[in-house]
């Protein structure tokens, strides 16, 4: 079964980011070789309801693209999100604008701030499948 | 002119694959016509019924957000790179 794989330290700041924008939605994006998140990029959320939703600054998200396109072997591993007051699982909104099958969409949760909850799953053609989270403790380099 | 237009995974079912195609024309609005003679279905993914750019496409040409230029009716030039980025979005 396929797993999803994160550095123990990613996890952290994704989570720090998440807190940092309570009530409002986080988004950002992990970017590395395949299997391999080697970078987090925060992008800022640009919906008019932030709260509800979320839509990255486009600008950003173009920014990140050239980025990873400069690494040869980099690639778009995970677009992330926040829910603020409901579980970490893709909500209706998040499976009709699953635009990346390419990427594992990964939720955190703060519906209990003091107990974020983080999953991972693929979202394709309008199917759900949670990926197991596994936290290394490195950036394998 | 011809300008490089470089195609997100959801949409590379229209281009056997390709991570880039040419297009042909004087604006972006023009450029994806000529895509959808070869590769059908490409524009119909990127604007809507009405003629507008889809609201969960982003479209650049070159650094650009052609939402801030003339959006499809941005004028293009040899040597542009037309790419075409869905949105990253979803909500609870």
């Amino acid at each position: 079964m396929e797993e999803f794989t994160i550095p123990r330290s990613m996890a952290t700041e994704l989570i720090e980011h998440a807190q940092a924008e309570y009530p409002k939605e986080c988004c950002g994006i992990l970017a590395g070789p395949p299997g391999d998140p080697q970078k987090l990029f925060r992008l800022t959320n640009t919906d008019p309801d932030p709260v509800m939703r979320y839509n990255a600054d486009p600008r950003e998200l173009k920014r990140v693209y050239d980025a990873v396109y400069e690494h040869d072997d980099w690639e778009i591993l995970s677009i992330y999100h926040s829910h603020t007051h409901s579980p970490a699982f893709p909500s209706p909104t998040d499976v009709e604008r699953a635009f990346h099958p390419d990427a594992v969409y990964v939720l955190v949760s703060l519906a209990d701030r003091a107990s974020p909850a983080l999953r991972a799953f693929r979202i394709l053609d309008g199917r759900i499948e949670e990926l197991p989270v596994v936290q290394s403790e490195e950036v394998k380099g | 002119m011809t300008i490089e237009v470089r195609v997100p995974t959801i949409l590379r079912k229209h281009t056997q694959g390709a991570k880039a195609v040419s297009g042909a024309g004087s604006t972006v609005r023009e450029v994806l016509s000529d895509l959808e003679s070869r590769h059908p279905g490409i524009t119909g993914a990127v604007v809507t019924e009405n003629g507008d750019l889809h609201r969960f496409i982003n479209m650049y040409l070159n650094d650009e957000d052609i939402r801030f230029l003339g959006s499809l009716e941005t004028p293009v030039s040899d040597g542009d790179i037309l790419s075409i980025l869905p949105a990253v979005a979803g909500g609870r």
